[in-house]
C-alpha cells in the first residue's frame, strides 16, 4: 500500500509478505519510488505480520536504492531480527548485472561445429586404433577378454532383439514384394519380383535394417550404460585398478556386436524373403515356384556380402556407442546427449558405409 | 517469521510443524522402521540419526511425501501428507523445502537459475525481483560467486549449498536436509551449521536434518531422534549432549562416543 502525504511519500508494508503474495506489493512499492524521485519516502514496516526470504528481499530492494540527497528512503519500525537480516547484505554485492548466457552468431556456431566434428573424427580414429590394439592383444593373450561379459551383451543386444528384427525384416520383405509386384504385374514379369526381393534383402536391406534397429536399441544402450558409469566415476575406478576401460568395457561390446549383428541379419534375410513369398501367393506364385526362382536369382556371394556388412555395421555401432559413452561429460544431460549422438552418428555412418560397399561390389 | 514474537497462548493452539504418528515404513515387505512417533515444533531443529542403513533417508522421503508409508500418518502443520492426493498433496509438499544428498540441481540450468526455478514456477514476481531474491539466497549459503556456473562445474559441497538455497526459495515451513554436511570440509561444514542456526533464528524456519556428523549434531540440534536398524525402532530421543552423557542404552552411548563394535575387534594372531 502506498500513500502520499504532503512532502513525503510512504510505502506501508503490512500483513504477510511471502513468495506467493509479494509480487503486487513489490511492484506497487517500486512504482511509488519511481513516482517520487525527489521526495523522501518512508517505508512503514510496523504492521508486518510475517515475511519470508522474498519479503526480506523486497525490504532490502527498497532500502538499497541510491537516491539523491533529500529523497532518501527511511524504514520505520522494522522488527530488530528483520533489520539484522536485511543489514547482513551489502548493496554493493548486488549491483553487478546478471551474466546472461553468451549468444553466438551463425558463423561462430558453424566454426565451432566444424571444429567439433574434426576433433570428433580424430578422437574416433584414435579410439578405433586403441580398440584394434586391444583386440590384437586380446587374441594373443588369454584372459584379456571377459567372455562371460561378451555373451551377456550378446544375449541382451542379440537374443532379446530377435522379435523386433523378425517383425521389421518380415514387413520389409512384404513391402518390397508388394510394391515391385504391382508394377511388375503390368508387364507380366511378376516372377522376377522374386529376384528383386532376394537380392534386396540379402545384399542390402537385411543388414541395413538390422543395423538401424541395433543402433537405436543397443548402440544407444551402450552409450547410456558407459556414460552413466563415467558420470558415477566407475570408469575412473576401473582405471585406478590398473585395468584398461577399453579392455574392460569396450572390447566385450565390440565383439558381441560383431557377432550378433550378422546373425540378426541372417534372421532378417530369412523372414524378409519369407514375407516376400507370402505376398507372392497373392500374385499366384506358389512357394515352390518362389523357391526355384530364388535359387537362380541369388548367389552365395550376395548372402556373404550381407553377413560381412552386418559385422562391419555391428563394429561401427558398438564403437560409436562406446566412444560416446566414454566421452560423456558430467551430469544427466551429457548422458542424454551421448545417447542421441550415438544413434544419429551410427545411422549416418551405416548409410555411408553401405554406399561404399555398393560402389565397391558393383 | 512472525512479528512480533508469538506469545505462548498462540503457540499452544497451533499444531506441530511436523507430526509422525505410529509410522511403519520400508520397501516391499521389508520393514525398516515400525511404530515410530515424534513431533517437530515450529522453529525447532531436529536431527534424525543412526548408523548407515537404518532408514534415515527413507524416513525423510516418507516425510516429504515421496514414498507412501506402510501404516501410520505424517502430518504437516496438522494436515496429513499420507492421505493427501493431487493438488492437496502438491500444496503440502510446497510447504517443505528439501535438499537432497547430492543437491539434485537441474543440470541444464546454472546455479542462479536453479535457485530461481521455484520462484519462476510459483510466483508472479518480476525477473529482476526473482534474480535479487535468488542472489540473496545464494549469499546466505556463501555461493554468490558461483551463480553463473553450471551444476556440472560444482564440487559436492557447493552442490549441497546451492541445493539448500533452492529449497529455501519459496519460504517453506519446514526445511528437510538430507546429509547436509557429509563430505564437506570442516570450515564449509561449520559455515553451513551457522547458516542453519541463523535461518532458524532470523526466519523461524523449522529443520529436519538427517545426518550422522557428530560435530554438526552437537552444534545445531535442539533434539535428536535415533533410529536402530536391528530393532527397527526409535531407540533414543532428546538433547544430543544429554544422550551422549546420560543415556542408559549402550548403542546410543557407542554412537555418540564414536566407539567401534566390540565383536569386530580381533585378537593378535
Amino acid at each position: 500500500m502506498t500513500q502520499d502525504a504532503g512532502h513525503t511519500a510512504s510505502v506501508i508494508l503490512q500483513g504477510r509478505i511471502t513468495a506467493h503474495t509479494a509480487a503486487p506489493i513489490w511492484k506497487a512499492a517500486l512504482d511509488t519510488l519511481a513516482r517520487n524521485p525527489t521526495r523522501p519516502v518512508i517505508v512503514d514496516a510496523s504492521r508486518l505480520e510475517y515475511v519470508d526470504d522474498v519479503g526480506i528481499a523486497l525490504i532490502f530492494d527498497l532500502i538499497r536504492r541510491d537516491r539523491p540527497q533529500g529523497a532518501q528512503i527511511k524504514i520505520h519500525e522494522l522488527a530488530p531480527n528483520l533489520a539484522t537480516l536485511v543489514q547482513a547484505y551489502d548493496p554493493k554485492d548486488f549491483v553487478q548485472p546478471i551474466r546472461s548466457r553468451p549468444r553466438i552468431g551463425i558463423f561462430e556456431h558453424l566454426g565451432r561445429a566444424t571444429a567439433q566434428q574434426v576433433a570428433y573424427a580424430r578422437r574416433m580414429l584414435g579410439f578405433l586404433a586403441r580398440c584394434a590394439v586391444g583386440l590384437a592383444q586380446a587374441f594373443r593373450r588369454r584372459g584379456v577378454i571377459r567372455w562371460s561379459e561378451v555373451f551377456d551383451v550378446a544375449t541382451e543386444a542379440g537374443a532379446n532383439a530377435v522379435p523386433i528384427v523378425v517383425l521389421v525384416g518380415f514387413l520389409m520383405g512384404v513391402i518390397i514384394a508388394f510394391e515391385i509386384g504391382l508394377v511388375a504385374q503390368q508387364f507380366g514379369a511378376v516372377i522376377y519380383v522374386v529376384n528383386g526381393v532376394g537380392v534386396a534383402m540379402l545384399r542390402e536391406l537385411g543388414a541395413l535394417m538390422t543395423a538401424i534397429v541395433f543402433a537405436g536399441r543397443s548402440g544407444a544402450a551402450f552409450a547410456a550404460q558407459i556414460g552413466t558409469q563415467k558420470v558415477n566415476e566407475e570408469v575412473n575406478a576401473i582405471s585406478t585398478f590398473g585395468l584398461d576401460p577399453i579392455d574392460f568395457l569396450v572390447l566385450p561390446r565390440l565383439l558381441a556386436s560383431m557377432l550378433v549383428v550378422p546373425l540378426l541379419s541372417v534372421l532378417a534375410d530369412i523372414v524378409g524373403v519369407f514375407g516376400g513369398a507370402v505376398v507372392m501367393l497373392t500374385f499366384d506364385i506358389s512357394f515352390l515356384q518362389f523357391y526355384q526362382q530364388l535359387l537362380g536369382a541369388i548367389t552365395a556371394g550376395d548372402f556373404l556380402l550381407g553377413i560381412f556388412k552386418g559385422a562391419v555395421f555391428g563394429l561401427t555401432i558398438a564403437a560409436v556407442g562406446c566412444e560416446r559413452g566414454l566421452g560423456t561429460g558430467a551430469g544427466a544431460i551429457s548422458v542424454g546427449l551421448s545417447t542421441t549422438s550415438t544413434v544419429v552418428t551410427s545411422i549416418v555412418l551405416i548409410v555411408v558405409i553401405d554406399g561404399f560397399f555398393a560402389v565397391v561390389t558393383s | 517469521m512472525t512479528l512480533p514474537p508469538t506469545g505462548s497462548e498462540s503457540a499452544t493452539v497451533t499444531p506441530p510443524a511436523l507430526s509422525v504418528r505410529d509410522l511403519r515404513m520400508g520397501y516391499g515387505t521389508r520393514v525398516l522402521l515400525d511404530n515410530a512417533s515424534f513431533d517437530v515444533q515450529r522453529g525447532e531443529i531436529v536431527v534424525i540419526l543412526g548408523g548407515s542403513g537404518c532408514g534415515k533417508s527413507s524416513l525423510m522421503k516418507n516425510i516429504i511425501g515421496l514414498y507412501q508409508p506402510m501404516a501410520g500418518d505424517i502430518l504437516i502443520a496438522g494436515r496429513s501428507i499420507v492421505k493427501a492426493r493431487g493438488q492437496e498433496k502438491a500444496q503440502l509438499q510446497r510447504k517443505l523445502g528439501v535438499m537432497y544428498q547430492s543437491g539434485a540441481l537441474f543440470g541444464s540450468l546454472n546455479v542462479l537459475e536453479n535457485v530461481r526455478f521455484p520462484l519462476d514456477q510459483f510466483t508472479e514476481l518480476s525477473l529482476a525481483d526473482k534474480n535479487l531474491t535468488a542472489r540473496m539466497l545464494l549469499h546466505q549459503v556463501e555461493m554468490a560467486y558461483a551463480e553463473a556456473l553450471m551444476p556440472g562445474e560444482l564440487s559436492g559441497g557447493m552442490l549441497k549449498r546451492a541445493g539448500i538455497a533452492r529449497a529455501m526459495a519459496l519460504g517453506c515451513d519446514i526445511l528437510a536436509l538430507d546429509e547436509p554436511s557429509a563430505g564437506l570440509d570442516p570450515i564449509t561444514a561449520a559455515n553451513l551449521d551457522r547458516t542453519i542456526l541463523s535461518l532458524r533464528k532470523n526466519l523461524g524456519f523449522t529443520f529436519v536434518v538427517v545426518t550422522h556428523e557428530l560435530q554438526s549434531i552437537f552444534t545445531i540440534a535442539d533434539r535428536a531422534i535415533m533410529l536402530d536398524p536391528v530393532s527397527r525402532s526409535i531407540i533414543a530421543r532428546g538433547k544430543p549432549a544429554e544422550l551422549r552423557d546420560h543415556s542408559t542404552d549402550p548403542r546410543v552411548r557407542q554412537f555418540f562416543n564414536r566407539e567401534p563394535d566390540r565383536r569386530k575387534q580381533t585378537g593378535t594372531r
